[in-house]
Parts: structure tokens; C-alpha cells; sequence
């Protein structure tokens, strides 16, 4: 009380953190100082690479080389041909597993006997790490001694062993329906969690004025989780485009290169070649690619309110 | 007419997606139970011909799988409760302000969803290195916040936008400073956000193999998929041990489901918007 | 009023967990072994490649064992999983983290000594007894020019693993050269029992096979000192004698290989031979315990390796072993761990345990490697006229990714995309360019 000094500054201090900018401030900071520092600065350090002669052979000849990475990138069949498995691969994945994904979620978000039973199912696939999906269904995929060949000659479904894997005809195809098993169960969480969260009042309102189950659903439902179904389908589909371990597990890009997308070719120039370079150089084309597809999807969903953009 | 025929198709919906969806967990249940030869002995045996804990056994009393359990669960729960606080202050203050550097916050995180992590594990095995980090559940723990802010961030903002800024303004009225109206107010409402936030945290962190190999060196510290992936050696992966450590592994997971279901379920609709 | 407890426990063992992680995480850094002032107990850190769990149970049964020899030394033994190991030792190695004792295999000594990872051995070896002991061929592995840069502990070395009971059910004898393996192999298939000849490697190292084949087909030419090149300097996938190779490779697969093969790496392709798929398989001895624990041990037979027209064959010899991290600060204790594990007896040990060739000449009268399974191996050490040890070629930049590149290649050869020329056109190319750019 007679000091005043001391209780002016507090108030100072305390009106700073109250205030909406001390407030905005001090809630963002850890975020952005970690961000910043173990994301953003080890990144930036990769990305310089792609500039320079950087082999783990010998790493006394780094050197800058302009962007010599980048033209033998783009003149290499592989690459292209990696690019257009990428396009397939998360569009086949990233549509299969929302469909479904979204159909069981609207399944749970009703009560049924089983319910826990049959969510335990959805979703246990998640609580798989990338690597062990990749080498349960290699092993299921083989040919000779894996369990899917064997089951579909037992029920007589087909005579003659599949290569699954081995088949340049099958193994882009197999990749993708492991992806898609492995993807389905986020989907059904986020978007079960979405789907707990409309009104019910909507639903009564609904139901007063007669509306069918599928009317209900396109005409309440879907506009509501609409923000988290955009949100979910854009960060997916990037994860599913920089995520190599399903196919690095299953056929590391093989039979001759028939299986490789852009995030796998990457990791095997770092893993087979060690050519940090070239990795880097197929890093950059992947963020741009990326970043115009968030941009074309963001305008065309035109939810550029949803995410402030 | 229209009702049976409806109900019939999502019974065949439902039987088939489960069969598909479960076949793999039997094969690795069912392997988890079988003796040592008879894994790999044709013709490939549905059930074994004699049911044995011995891979369940060997696990724990020679690979000390309880000490990976243990890792993982404390790396894993801290890494994903941090997140979780941290995330939804920045989720909040994204969600209720707008100021001049929103966009470009946004944007930063987006961004990070795009970067292909491998680029940066040598750099950031330097940078952890200086800091004198490696070989620390601390380094996992960090790493896993640091992997999770945006993500949880951008998901935590959704289901703020969905709760009316009436309802702390309320509480501010009342007295409250933000914080607590935050605190006290909006997150018993946002506990449904909050877990399923918490459990894909939790779950991210659970499988992440990579950046475990690189940052642990002991074998006390190691968590549970190095310890898994050590059973693919060079000529062999021990498939006994494989699949008995992928059932354990899931439990907890399937555990957490379990519990937090209740608060995904009855979410909003037990909480104060409707009451 | 249930909700709300949970909703309070649930906070609460957030809390807590918080508390436990931050706690937990603060006291395990900084013991990495940076205690160099002399008296006091040196802490050496050392990591292994080729690790599997039981590998490593055994090696820290030794490093006890040094310990409770050595009171002021402790070894901090580092066992990342095989497929991630040599990554993590080039990243440690990469940002100079401690390290003391690393282990280097004949895939990465080239890269770890030039770029100055590696300490030479050279001088530590003339006051180590023990030295004088060890065969040529440990020797020649571990070094790179005149420079020893590891210890090996263990060799490796391919015979042919054959199934007795297919083969008197056909009756036919194993064979001693490549075209017989190759007939043999097509006899033995038959896809509607499953059944195939040759246990095939189409994925990672599928360079084995064919590389050997051909040097085989090459046999009087080839530049002992540089495997891949014949003595005229031309890469060895240049002649006649390799299209024949290639040929009979590709007819290997087509017709006496499972198709699925083509993706194979390691793994299937034992895992094939064990679950009674493939009747031939060509490995190192460390795919032994596999055989041995999963199969009935009367049914496996073991055979010389191939030869090539020549009636000789070449064996490459493999190994690896452990070195000394160039900028350890221990290094005087390091190679007093390392001696100790070289040591015949403790060599001799690991290598029963791993199943891999012992490094000591002695260690050949052990009663272990008289036995079936190994008694191939001496009987072709003991006639060097007829299996010519060939030094596999490691010293070019290229080593690392050609495995990449024959794989990649020699799959569109065998699924028909590219024909046998092309392909060996490509192979001789990117040999060519090695020798060419080679400093």
C-alpha cells in the first residue's frame, strides 16, 4: 500500500499477460521457439544440400554445384516414374480410406450391440508402427510361404500362386491396399470425434421435417464436420506423399523401381546411395509440389476462412 | 421395404470390413502362439497344432520387454501430454484472435506437415548432439512435442471454432481472467477434442522407430519398436518374438481407446452447450 | 458425477506423467565417457553392425568379461537393429558423438577410412602376440591398401546348403559347377507342389550371384587386385564370357526360381530354403542356426561353391570387425578391448556363437568346425588351387551404391524389360566410370 512502485509494475506486468497481445504472446512462444529451433533449423540445413555435392563417401568433397542435383533429378526415368506412382498412391489411398473411413465412422456413431468390439477392430491398425505394417504384410504378401496366397488356393478363389509383391502388374496395387488398411482407422477416429460433436437439436430439427438418413447426412451432417473433413483429407493426403516406410517395409521401390514414389526414392538415395544431395534435391521438388496442391486445394474447397489463408 | 434391405447390406458391410480388417491380428495372434517350427512349417497351419505362452515367455524373461513397455509408455504419455497443453494455448489464442502475423503462423505450421522428415535427421542429430541431448528419453520426449504442435495445434483450433465465444466471455464477466475461463470453462467442454488430440499424440509417438534408433543408445532407454526391430536380423526375423511383441504392443493402445471412448462419445453433448 | 471424477483423474495422471518425464529425462545425459584425466575409470563407447539379439547377449558376456580383467575400464556397448546399424554409426561418426570401438565390415571400410572416421592399426598391432596368429585373409579384409583399419571377428564365406532328400528323390548328385546347379535347380521345380530349385535373390544383394558368376566365366582374367576388371583394364562384364554368365543367370530364375523371388532380400531367401520351398541355397555360415533350428538337420546337405568353366572356382571372403574411431580419446583402451575380444579364445567363442569363420589359424581344430555343417568350408580352405581366395573390390566410391544399381537393373532384366547385352552394357558403364573417376 505505501509502496507504490512495486504494485504499479505488477499491474503493468499482469495487464501485459492479460491483455489480448501479452496473452496471444506468451501462448505461442513455446510453440514457436520449438518449432523454430528443432524443426525449422534442421531443415533449413538439409535443404541447403540439395545445392551441393554432398556423398556420405566423401564427405571432404562437399562442395557447392549449383543445380546439378536437380538436372539429373528431372532427367532420371525414375524420377518420373516415381512422380506419377506418388500421384496413384495418394489418391487411390487417400480416397479408399476416407470412404470407408467415413462409413464406419457414421456406423459407430450409432449405438449397436458390438459397438466396442467392432471399434477395437477399426482401429487397432493405428496402434501399428509403419515399419512392422510394412514387414506383416510383406510377409503375408509372399508368394510361396505368405498366408494370402495360401487362403485363396484353399477356397479354390485362384489356381496359380499371385506375386503379389514380385508382379509389376500387382505390386503397386498390393502397396496401396496395405496403405489403405493401415489408413482407415484415422479417419474413423477423427472423424467419429467430428460426428460426436454435431447437435443433436440438428438432427430433431431434421427429423420434424422428415428429411431421409441420406438427405440428413448431406444436408446436416457433412456441412458441419465439413471443416474437419478438409482439414483431415489435406493433411492426410500430404502425410500419405512424404511417408516411405510402408513401402520401404513392403518392396524398397522394387521390382525394378515399379513401386517407388517420390518420399521412398528419396529415402533410398540417403539409405542405399548415400547421396544427400540428390535426397535433398527430391525434397525441395516434393515441398513445392505439396504446396501448390494445398493451395489448388484450399481454392477449390474455397475454405481459405477455414484455415485463414 | 427400403429399412431391411438397408439393414442387410450394412450387415454385409460390417462382416466383411471386419473379417478384413481383423484377419491380420489373428495371423499375428495365432503365430504368437505357436511353437517356434511350426511358424514357418508347410502346409501353413490355421491353428497350432499345440498352444504355447513360450514367445511370450522368451519376450520378457530375454528381450526385457517390460523395460521397452515401460520406456515407451513414459516417453510416449509425457511426450503427449506436453503436447497437448502446449497446443491448445496456440490452438486457443489462433481460434479467438486474429492479429497481424496470424496467417503466417498458420502457414508455419502447415508448412511443417509438408517437410520430408529424413532430410533433416542428420542435421538434427548434430543440433541434439551439441546440446548434449543424445541418448536421453529427453531428447524423444522433445523431439515427439516439437513432431506433434502443429498437427495438434490445427486440430485443437477446429473444435475451439465449434465452441461460442459467449461462453468464456461469460466467465470473464464473472471475473475470471482468460486463462481460467480457459482452464475452468472452455476445456471441460473441449474433452472430447482434447483426447482424441491426446490419443493421436500418444499413438504417433507409440510407433515412431526412427528418430528412437538414432537418439537412444542404451539398452535401458530403448523403446518399443527398436526393441521390435531388432528382431529382423540379417538372415531371419524371428517371427515368434515379432508377433508376440506387436500383441503386447497393442494393449495399451486398445487400453486407451477403452477409456478415453467416454469422452469422444459423450463429448459434447454432456457438456455445457447443451446444458 | 462419474464423468467429472474421471475427467479429474484423467488430468491428474497428465500431471503426473509430466512430472515423471521431465524428472526421468535430466539424469541420464552427460555420463558418455568424457572423463580423460588418468587414475580415473575410463568409460569406452563401442557399436556393433550386425547385430541380432543374440549377437549381443553374447558380445556383452565378453565385454563382462573384459571389465572384471580391466576394474578401470567400462565399455558402453551401443546395439542398434541390424537394418538401421550402419545408418546410425555413420551419423555418430558424421557429428563426431562419442565413439571409441565401432564395428566396420568390408561394405564400409572404404567409406568410414576416407573420410577419416577410422584410426590405422598398423602400430597397435606390433605389440599385440596375438597378431602373428591370425590368418592372411582376416588380414587382407580389414586393410585397404597397406593400412589395417579393424580387427575382424568373425568371416564369412558362401558354400551351397542343399536339400539331401530332394535330391535322392530325383536322384540326382549336387552340383560342382553352375550349369549343373542350374539343371539341378530346374529339376527340383515343380510350382504345383511349391517347390522350387534355387532359393533366388532378386532385392537387396542381388549382385551376389551374378557378380560371381561371372568372375567365375572370367576366370583366367580377372585382375586379382581389382575383382571387378580384367587384367587389360576392361570391367569385367565387357567379354563374351559374361553375356554366357548372364544368360544362365536369367534361365536360373526363369525357370529353377520361384517368380515371387525377384523382390527377395536375405530374409525370404532363407526363410524359403527353411520352410521347404527352395531345394539350393548359397550363403555364409552365419545363416547356419537358422537352418539348423527350424529345419530337420538330416534333410540340409552342404556342398562346395560352384565353379566356373574353368574347373576352378574364385571365393570371396567376407568379414567384418572392430575398429577404432579416429578422434576417440581413448584409444590405447579401445585396442586393449579389442585385443581382448580377438583373442583366439574369445574369437573362437564369438565365432561358435555367431557361427562364423574364426580369425585365428588355430581356432580350426576346434572340434565345433569338424562338424557337418562347417566341414565344407575347411575342405574348400584347404585346396587354394581349386577355390581361389579373390579380395572383393571395395575401394571404389561406388561399392556402396552398386548393389543399388545391379539390383535395380537385374530386375528388368529378369522380368524381361531390358535384354542381357543392354544390361551388361549398363553394368560395364558404370564400372568403367568408377575406374575412370577414381582418384
Amino acid at each position: 500500500m505505501n509502496d507504490e512502485q512495486p504494485s504499479v509494475i505488477r499491474r503493468l506486468r499482469t495487464g501485459f499477460r492479460n491483455s489480448p497481445r501479452g496473452f496471444i504472446f506468451f501462448s505461442l512462444l513455446p510453440t514457436l521457439v520449438l518449432v523454430l529451433v528443432f524443426t525449422y533449423y534442421p531443415f533449413l540445413r538439409g535443404i541447403v544440400m540439395a545445392f551441393q555435392n554432398y556423398q556420405l563417401f566423401d564427405l571432404t568433397n562437399v562442395h557447392f554445384i549449383g543445380l546439378d542435383n536437380f538436372k539429373t533429378m528431372f532427367n532420371d526415368a525414375k524420377f518420373k516414374h516415381a512422380s506419377i506412382n506418388s500421384v496413384y498412391w495418394v489418391f487411390i489411398s487417400l480416397i479408399l480410406q476416407f470412404t470407408i473411413g467415413l462409413s464406419v465412422a457414421l456406423l459407430l456413431n450409432k449405438r449397436f450391440r458390438g459397438r466396442g468390439i467392432f471399434q477395437g477392430f477399426v482401429f487397432y491398425p493405428w496402434a501399428l508402427s509403419g515399419f512392422l505394417i510394412g514387414l506383416i504384410w510383406k510377409w503375408m504378401f509372399n508368394s510361396q510361404i505368405g498366408v494370402i496366397n495360401d487362403l485363396l488356393i484353399r477356397t479354390g478363389i485362384i489356381h496359380e500362386r499371385i506375386g503379389f509383391l514380385s508382379d509389376p502388374n500387382w505390386a503397386l496395387s498390393s502397396v496401396i491396399v496395405a496403405n489403405i488398411w493401415y489408413g482407415i482407422a484415422f479417419f474413423a477416429i477423427m472423424l467419429l470425434a467430428a460426428l460426436q460433436s454435431v447437435p443433436s437439436e440438428l438432427y430433431e430439427a431434421g427429423s420434424m421435417d422428415g428429411a431421409s438418413g441420406t438427405r440428413k447426412l448431406f444436408s446436416i451432417t457433412m456441412p458441419y464436420i465439413m471443416p474437419t473433413v478438409i482439414t483431415t483429407t489435406l493433411l492426410r493426403a500430404i502425410w500419405i506423399f512424404n511417408d516411405p516406410s510402408i513401402i520401404y517395409g513392403l518392396t524398397n521401390g522394387g521390382p525394378a523401381g515399379s513401386t517407388h514414389i517420390l518420399s521412398s526414392l528419396m529415402l533410398d538415395k540417403i539409405m542405399y546411395g548415400g547421396d544427400y544431395g540428390a535426397a535433398s534435391a527430391i525434397g525441395i521438388v516434393m515441398i513445392g509440389i505439396l504446396m501448390l496442391y494445398t493451395i489448388f486445394y484450399l481454392t477449390v474447397t474455397r475454405s481459405e476462412k477455414l484455415g485463414d489463408f | 421395404m427400403k429399412r431391411p434391405l438397408q439393414k442387410a447390406l450394412k450387415v454385409v458391410f460390417l462382416t466383411l470390413y471386419l473379417m478384413v480388417m481383423a484377419f491380420p491380428l489373428y495371423w499375428i495372434v495365432i503365430t504368437s502362439l505357436k511353437p517356434q517350427k511350426e511358424i514357418f512349417s508347410f502346409p501353413l497351419h490355421y491353428w497350432p497344432s499345440q498352444l504355447t505362452l513360450q514367445n511370450y515367455i522368451n519376450i520378457i524373461k530375454i528381450s526385457k520387454f517390460h523395460i521397452y513397455i515401460a520406456n515407451s509408455l513414459l516417453i510416449s504419455l509425457s511426450a503427449a501430454a506436453i503436447v497437448v497443453c502446449i497446443a491448445v494455448l496456440s490452438a486457443y489464442v489462433l481460434a479467438r484472435f486474429r492479429f497481424r502475423s496470424h496467417r503466417h503462423v498458420m502457414l508455419g505450421f502447415f508448412l511443417t506437415q509438408m517437410l520430408p522428415g529424413f532430410v533433416a535427421l542428420a542435421p538434427l542429430y548434430l543440433l541434439m548432439s551439441k546440446l548434449g541431448l543424445i541418448n536421453s528419453r529427453i531428447s524423444l520426449v522433445l523431439m515427439y512435442t516439437v513432431g506433434l504442435i502443429p498437427f495438434s495445434t490445427i486440430l485443437l483450433k477446429g473444435f475451439f471454432e465449434r465452441i461460442p465465444s459467449s461462453l468464456e466471455e461469460a466467465a470473464m464477466i464473472d471475473g475470471c481472467s482468460r486463462m481460467s475461463a480457459l482452464i475452468r470453462v472452455i476445456m471441460p467442454v473441449m474433452l472430447n477434442g482434447i483426447s482424441a488430440t491426446f490419443i493421436f499424440a500418444f499413438v504417433q509417438n507409440w510407433n515412431e522407430l526412427f528418430m528412437a534408433v538414432m537418439f537412444i543408445d542404451d539398452e535401458s532407454m530403448k523403446t518399443l519398436p527398436v526393441a521390435m526391430n531388432s528382431f529382423v536380423m540379417k538372415f531371419d526375423v524371428d517371427w515368434g518374438a515379432m508377433s508376440a511383441g506387436t500383441v503386447l504392443s497393442v494393449v495399451p493402445t486398445i487400453a486407451l481407446f477403452a477409456v478415453a471412448q467416454r469422452f469422444i462419445v459423450d463429448g459434447l453433448t454432456q457438456g455445457a452447450v447443451k446444458g | 458425477m462419474a464423468a467429472k471424477k474421471e475427467k479429474k483423474m484423467l488430468l491428474g495422471t497428465v500431471a503426473g506423467v509430466l512430472l515423471i518425464g521431465v524428472l526421468a529425462g535430466c539424469g541420464d545425459n552427460g555420463d558418455g565417457g568424457s572423463n580423460g584425466g588418468s587414475g580415473k575409470k575410463v568409460t569406452l563407447r563401442m557399436i556393433e553392425s550386425l547385430t541380432s539379439p543374440a549377437r549381443t547377449a553374447v558380445l556383452q558376456e565378453m565385454i563382462a568379461k573384459f571389465e572384471t580383467a580391466n576394474p578401470d575400464i567400462k565399455v558402453e556397448l551401443i546395439s542398434p537393429p541390424f537394418d538401421q546399424a550402419d545408418n546410425k554409426i555413420k551419423t555418430i561418426l558424421g557429428a563426431k558423438e562419442d565413439l571409441d570401438v565401432l564395428e566396420v565390415r568390408d561394405q564400409t571400410i572404404s567409406e568410414f577410412s576416407n573420410n577419416g572416421y577410422l584410426e590405422p592399426l598398423n602400430d597397435y598391432v606390433k605389440d599385440w602376440p596375438d597378431y602373428a596368429t591370425e590368418v592372411d585373409v582376416a588380414k587382407t579384409v580389414a586393410s585397404l591398401g597397406d593400412k589395417l583399419y579393424f580387427i575382424t571377428n568373425g568371416m564369412y564365406q558362401r558354400q551351397m546348403f542343399y536339400r539331401k532328400d530332394w535330391f535322392q528323390e530325383k536322384g540326382i548328385q549336387p552340383p560342382t559347377n553352375y550349369e549343373e546347379m542350374v539343371a539341378a535347380a530346374i529339376k527340383l521345380t515343380d510350382p504345383s507342389k511349391n517347390r522350387y530349385g534355387f532359393s533366388f535373390r532378386g532385392g537387396p544383394g542381388a549382385n551376389g550371384v551374378p557378380d560371381t558368376i561371372i568372375q567365375n566365366y572370367n576366370f583366367d582374367n580377372i585382375d586379382h587386385d581389382d575383382s571387378s576388371f580384367l587384367k587389360d583394364g576392361k570391367s569385367m562384364y565387357s567379354t563374351p564370357e559374361a553375356k554366357q554368365a548372364l544368360e544362365l543367370y536369367v534361365k536360373l530364375y526363369k525357370e529353377g526360381s520361384p517368380k515371387d523371388s525377384i523382390n527377395w532380400g536375405y530374409q525370404e531367401q532363407v526363410q524359403a530354403f527353411t520352410s521347404g520351398v527352395t531345394g539350393i541355397l548359397l550363403q555364409d555360415p552365419d545363416a547356419i542356426p537358422a537352418l539348423t533350428e527350424k529345419m530337420d538337420v538330416n534333410t540340409i546337405g552342404t556342398a562346395p561353391m560352384p565353379k566356373g568353366p574353368s574347373g576352378k572356382a574364385f571365393t570371396a571372403t567376407g568379414g567384418a570387425g572392430w575398429g577404432i574411431a579416429s578422434y576417440s580419446k581413448h584409444k590405447d583402451e579401445a585396442f586393449k578391448l579389442i585385443a581382448f575380444l580377438s583373442s583366439p579364445e574369445q574369437n573362437t567363442y564369438f565365432a561358435i556363437k555367431t557361427a562364423l569363420i574364426p580369425i585365428h589359424s588355430s581356432a580350426s581344430e576346434d572340434p565345433f568346425f569338424q562338424t557337418d555343417m562347417y566341414k565344407t568350408l575347411l575342405e574348400m580352405a584347404s585346396k587354394p588351387d581349386e577355390f581361389v581366395n579373390l579380395k572383393a573390390n571395395t575401394k571404389y566410391p561406388g561399392t556402396s551404391q552398386w548393389g543399388q544399381v545391379a539390383m535395380e537393373s537385374g530386375q528388368s532384366l529378369l522380368l524381361g524389360k531390358v535384354s542381357v547385352e543392354d544390361t551388361l552394357k549398363q553394368w560395364d558403364k558404370f564400372w568403367a566410370d568408377q575406374r575412370a573417376n577414381l582418384k
